[in-house]
């Protein structure tokens, strides 16, 4: 079977400028993967590459072995959030996911199940300007969850939650990598990342300079942080 | 490709825009029909050229306001992000904008139709109550209609092709403006024989409008379907290349 997500020498280049170079990584299903590096280390583009938004200049990313663009139904297959603010401000929260749900064919009783699983169903019907940074998370992660994904991809979820919300995503993404399913989530929050995933994923400059178990990674009774800082450090420093 | 049809119809009524600029087209037309109708002299009434104008005045603001609804279709998915979870759902980028111009379709006959209705009526009105006989024939007024419904769900699919290709919203909608308001009236004014080959006057051709210098209806109707097949092809290049 082919692994759920997997990239080869993958490289993206813009003019002179490499944002992504001959990074190659695979995800097993059934982990919580977190995908770690300092801002600008390459992870959103990275992540565009995989969901077919970006054309890599070199390598492949796959999904179930198969190009994002070549999945059938692909959102029954991956759910991704690579920015909360991705929503119109003048369409309601219930609207926004029944626009999604005509695309992946899902029954409209699905859009209120997933309003009611990410607590928004009372908010619905407002629109999504009157929304908080948090309620805007929780409704892209319920547009993505919509089609029922093996794989989530999410690009920084942490960002706006309060300790609630941020609880809450752990437990849920805990939960749905435990029925099997896969998550890979970039973060730079490493306190958090720490409590929730299983694999990390370390890029900088582009290149791969980690890909281990955290328990191997941090083995030797180091925290996170600290590995993560000496691995990503400039060689001048 | 159903599925995705029926999504971008949702998106255009689940968001205020559609009807504000529907709205927009509606005031334009009742300031067209007051100019034409209203403002002019008996004598200028009763010339069949100015009861063109009068009837067919729905076609003006419903051609506008349509292209501008087909751009934002396009514009606001880039502008606000949406245009990521659009793709998400649907990576064939060249179904998502098939999907928006066969939306263009519907939304342009709407725009049509309900300006159009507006102006013909009104224009009936005008024309009977100021005591001039009508100039023109069923047939005449069939045309109008026709002509109006052809022209604005051509703009309305324009304003896609445009929307695909500028993305940032400002600059389509201004590109648009000054494309309407300065090239096409600029250029028609001073080189007629180059300018009626323009999409603004190839419709104004097309809505059934006899001013002098256009081109007929009939070759207003191939000559904007052109200009609207360069736009799409240029459309589904830049889509198909660029990253989101």
């Amino acid at each position: 079977m082919a692994p759920v997500l997997s990239a080869v020498g993958l490289t993206k280049r813009y003019g002179d400028v490499t944002a992504v170079s001959g990074l190659s990584f695979e995800l097993e299903a059934g982990s919580v993967t977190g995908f770690l590096g300092p801002n600008g280390a390459g992870k959103t583009t990275t992540l565009r590459m995989l969901l077919g938004l970006a054309e890599p200049t070199d390598g492949s990313a796959l999904l179930f072995g198969r190009r994002f663009a070549e999945l059938e139904r692909p959102a029954t297959r991956v759910g991704a959030v690579l920015d909360s603010a991705d929503l119109h401000p003048g369409r309601t929260g219930r609207d926004h996911l029944r626009v999604l749900a005509r695309v992946a064919r899902v029954p409209r009783s699905r859009v209120d199940e997933m309003l009611a699983l990410v607590d928004l169903a009372g908010a619905a019907d407002r629109r999504v300007k009157g929304y908080s940074l948090g309620m805007r998370q929780r409704l892209g992660l319920a547009a993505a969850l919509l089609a029922g994904p093996e794989l989530l991809v999410l690009d920084e979820p942490a960002n706006g939650l309060d300790p609630e919300g941020m609880r809450w995503l752990r437990d849920f993404l805990r939960a749905f990598a435990a029925e099997g399913r896969t998550v890979f989530v970039s973060s730079h929050l490493l306190a958090e990342v720490a409590q929730t995933v299983e694999r990390v994923v370390i890029v900088d400059h582009g290149r791969l300079v980690a890909d281990a178990p955290l328990r191997e990674l941090v083995a030797d009774s180091s925290s996170l942080e600290d590995v993560f800082l000496e691995l990503t450090a400039e060689p001048s420093r | 490709m159903s599925g995705q049809l029926r999504s971008e119809l949702l998106k255009l009524r689940t968001t205020r825009t559609t009807a504000l600029l529907l709205l927009a087209a509606v005031a334009i037309t009742l300031l067209g029909i007051g100019v034409e109708g209203l403002s002019a002299t008996l004598a200028e009434l009763a010339k069949e050229e100015r009861q063109r104008l009068l009837l067919g005045a729905g076609s003006s603001g419903a051609g506008l306001f349509a292209t501008f609804a087909g751009l934002v279709a396009v514009t606001s998915e880039f502008r606000y992000g949406t245009i990521r979870p659009t793709l998400l759902f649907e990576p064939r980028r060249r179904v998502v904008l098939a999907a928006k111009l066969i939306a263009a379709v519907p939304l342009g006959g709407v725009f049509a139709l309900v300006c159009m209705a507006l102006s013909l009526g009104a224009g009936l009105a005008i024309v009977s109550a100021r005591g001039v006989g009508l100039a023109l024939s069923d047939g005449d007024l069939l045309a109008l209609a026709f002509g109006a419904v052809a022209s604005t769900v051509l703009g309305a699919m324009l304003g896609v092709a445009v929307g695909a290709l500028i993305r940032n919203q400002v600059g389509a909608v201004l590109a648009v403006v000054a494309y309407s308001f300065l090239v096409d009236a600029v250029l028609f004014a001073a080189v007629p024989s180059v300018g009626r080959f323009l999409p603004g006057k190839a419709g104004d051709a097309l809505a059934g409008r006899h001013v002098a210098h256009l081109l007929t209806p009939g070759q207003g109707a191939a000559v904007l379907g052109a200009w609207t097949i360069a736009f799409v092809a240029a459309a589904v290049v830049r889509t198909d290349r660029s990253d989101i």
